[in-house]
């Protein structure tokens, strides 16, 4: 499944859908490193997970890692309470940049 | 040590002056210490040359030898001399001269002069350059049994002639000599029957270390080896493979006692290093039979069952060279159904298969159970005294159907094994039993929850593109016992991360790997969810939660399952394959992890 892109001031943002699971995830992962081949800012818009699991939540730490590698920024926006409740059981809420929206994660990395 | 080796002449200290005639009393002393000498030691060698010398002495002779009968009785050898030649290892046929009259006729025998003497054949002389001139032989004999004779050689008192006093004389000291001979070889024949019988105890030992070991309780093969004798011709094995399948056989080599236990160990050794390669029975029991025949076996063959069992779908695959007909039992009508063997045995000739292997045959054993035996159990005597045959076997087996497998075998072989007695035969059974029907009541058992609140089963092939199933399969459950949202959320993420690890550790990962089977149990106050896997056996060790101040993808799904559930962990799996992973989850339970 192609990944939605689209830039928004110089910011890829990514829209993830569905069950990010152990099916989905390698594609998932492999799309969102893409992203760091033209962009160094990148945000991932959550709002259409219906359900992430560890393999989800691996891939989403491997972005951050290279945005850090990159000297970039990596933020989600629009974290619903399912996938939150996940992020937080992993204690990655607070190693995440979280945002409200789109708009707010821009903002914060302009 | 040849003849010609042995007469190389030695010097003897030069004799004692010559005694004067000895009294009665100092033939009693004599006869008293030589008694007691013989009976003290086991050292026959060292023993006769002594005595010799005081015999010699003693009677006022030149020299003395004992000669032996050799195994074949056909040559009497000298085992000990005294005198101014040498001539230990001496043989000279059994049947001629002085001493061979002595100990064909087991009488002693007085030459007291040689010249006069038909039998005198001098050949001993003519080799040594010693000059006889009268000779005392006394036979050797224990009972009937004669061992050989004493000899004494020219008196140096007197005319230099024996007297019949002397040959009495020489007739006791023998008759002692040859009770000590006789004990002395007793007690070598005893330190060597123990040498043999620890030797055997150790191949007895090593030989049940081939056997394999007691499979865990629920495993669907059970064996049991009863030799005969301290070692057996039978053997079986019970080999699993990584990917769930397990290897099995069952042989009998042709005769009973060390051979035989030689060609079983070599069997089954081929056995277990051919079948980790191999796909097919047939192909195996070809590729050990050409084995076999490479080197001569001296005539013994073996009869095998050789087969490979699958405990997921319950499909076995057999080959039979020879051996007795396998049975398969189904309990629910108490029917048998022999599987027929199709082959020759093995070790007879190479190539006799032809080029596709030994034929195998495929079936299910749609949850009966497969006895597979050899003929100590069908030509077993019974406590009635007849044979056991074929229906007495089938007898027993319904007998014990109902029995735990390791207690059926036992009490099968009990059947048919005297206690306190030895079998006539080496006595092997084995049994494949179908636990693709036993996981049912298995689950039941003490260590899981009892099947009334059973709510779905789901069983699966173990791939990341099933998940998605089992979580909504999970939500149903949960649906099902009133959870609410965040409470199955929970519960959801909890089974398919616990899926994720059958896949990615059990199964490493392969997409054929094998099914997962889920059972949803409601218990008191909480969900049990059991995952169970057909792979080999994980160590639980190796799968920990990681160490949460490390952002680093993996390892994270332990981590939330103990987050979430109030209690996760192995268990041993009912049917003693694969893993066996409990999940417990409390309704209403407060959320950890925060």
């Amino acid at each position: 499944m192609p990944l939605e892109v689209r830039e928004v001031d110089g910011v890829a943002v990514v829209a993830l859908e569905g069950d990010i699971d152990l099916q989905s995830s390698p594609a998932v992962r492999q799309q969102l490193l893409a992203c760091f081949e033209s962009h160094t800012r990148v945000v991932v818009d959550l709002s259409g997970v219906t359900y992430i699991d560890s393999s989800g939540v691996a891939s989403l730490v491997e972005a951050f890692q290279m945005a850090r590698k990159k000297s970039g920024t990596f933020a989600l926006v629009n974290v619903s309470s399912a996938v939150m409740r996940v992020l937080s059981l992993a204690r990655l809420d607070r190693v995440f940049s979280i945002h409200p929206s789109i708009e707010a994660a821009v903002a914060a990395q302009a | 040590m040849s003849a010609r080796e042995a007469i190389t002449a030695v010097r003897k200290p030069a004799s004692a002056p010559a005694p004067a005639a000895p009294e009665l009393k100092d033939h009693l002393v004599l006869v008293a210490e030589m008694t007691r000498v013989f009976a003290a030691s086991h050292d026959l060698r060292t023993v006769a040359s002594s005595a010799l010398e005081r015999i010699t002495l003693h009677m006022g002779a030149e020299a003395a030898s004992m000669f032996l009968l050799d195994d074949e009785e056909r040559m009497l050898v000298c085992t000990a001399c005294y005198g101014p030649v040498d001539i230990t290892g001496l043989r000279i046929p059994a049947g001629i001269g002085i001493v061979g009259r002595a100990v064909t006729h087991q009488e002693g025998q007085m030459v007291r002069d040689v010249r006069e003497d038909p039998d005198f054949g001098g050949a001993i002389d003519a080799k040594t350059g010693f000059t006889t001139r009268s000779i005392l032989v006394a036979p050797l004999s224990v009972g009937r049994e004669t061992l050989g004779a004493i000899e004494i050689i020219n008196k140096a008192s007197g005319d230099g002639l024996f007297e019949s006093d002397d040959l009495a004389l020489l007739e006791i000291l023998a008759r002692a000599a040859a009770l000590a001979i006789h004990n002395s070889r007793l007690a070598q024949r005893l330190v060597q029957q123990e040498r043999e019988r620890h030797e055997l105890e150790l191949a007895a030992e090593i030989q049940r270390d081939l056997l394999p070991h007691a499979g865990a309780h629920g495993f669907p093969i059970h064996g049991l080896n009863i030799p005969a004798r301290a070692v057996s011709g039978d053997f079986y094995d019970i080999l699993p493979l990584s990917d769930g399948r397990i290897w099995f056989n069952v042989g009998d080599v042709s005769g009973k006692g060390i051979n035989a236990a030689l060609l079983m160990a070599k069997t089954s050794s081929l056995f277990r290093c051919l079948a980790k390669s191999a796909e097919d029975p047939g192909q195996l029991l070809n590729a050990i039979n050409n084995e076999l025949c490479e080197t001569n076996s001296h005539g013994m063959f073996v009869t095998m069952v050789g087969g490979i069992f699958d405990p997921r779908t319950g499909t076995v695959r057999l080959s039979n060279a020879g051996h007795e007909p396998p049975l398969l039992f189904h309990a629910d009508d108490e029917s048998f159904s022999a599987v027929p063997a199709d082959a020759p045995p093995l070790g007879i000739a190479s190539g006799i298969a032809g080029p596709d292997g030994f034929p195998s045959t495929e079936f299910n054993l749609q949850g009966g159970s497969l006895y597979i035996f050899t003929d100590g159990l069908t030509e077993a005597t019974t406590f009635g005294g007849g044979m056991l045959g074929n229906d007495g076997a089938r007898a027993l087996i319904r007998d014990h159907a109902s029995e735990a497998p390791e207690l059926r075998l036992k009490n099968i072989a009990g059947a048919v094994k005297l206690p306190g007695q030895s079998l006539r035969d080496d006595l092997t059974l084995l049994v494949v039993e179908d636990i693709a029907e036993g996981v049912a009541p298995a689950a039941a058992s003490a260590d899981l929850t009892p099947g009334a609140g059973d709510i779905m089963r789901v069983r699966v092939p173990a791939r990341a593109d099933r998940l998605k199933m089992i979580r909504n399969a999970t939500q149903q459950a949960a649906a099902y016992v009133g959870a609410d949202v965040g409470w199955t959320a929970d519960l959801v993420m909890a089974v398919d991360e616990a899926c994720q690890n059958v896949i990615r550790h059990a199964y490493k990962g392969r997409p054929d790997g094998g099914d997962i089977m889920i059972d949803f149990v409601a218990v008191h106050g909480a969900l049990e969810v059991h995952l169970m896997d057909f792979a080999p056996s994980v160590d639980p060790a190796t799968i920990k939660p990681r160490d949460l101040s490390e952002v680093r993808p993996g390892g994270l799904g332990v981590h939330l399952i103990r987050s979430v559930c109030d209690d996760a962990r192995f268990v041993p799996p009912p049917s003693g394959v694969g893993n066996l992973f409990k999940l417990t989850k409390r309704f209403g339970s407060q959320i950890k992890g925060r």
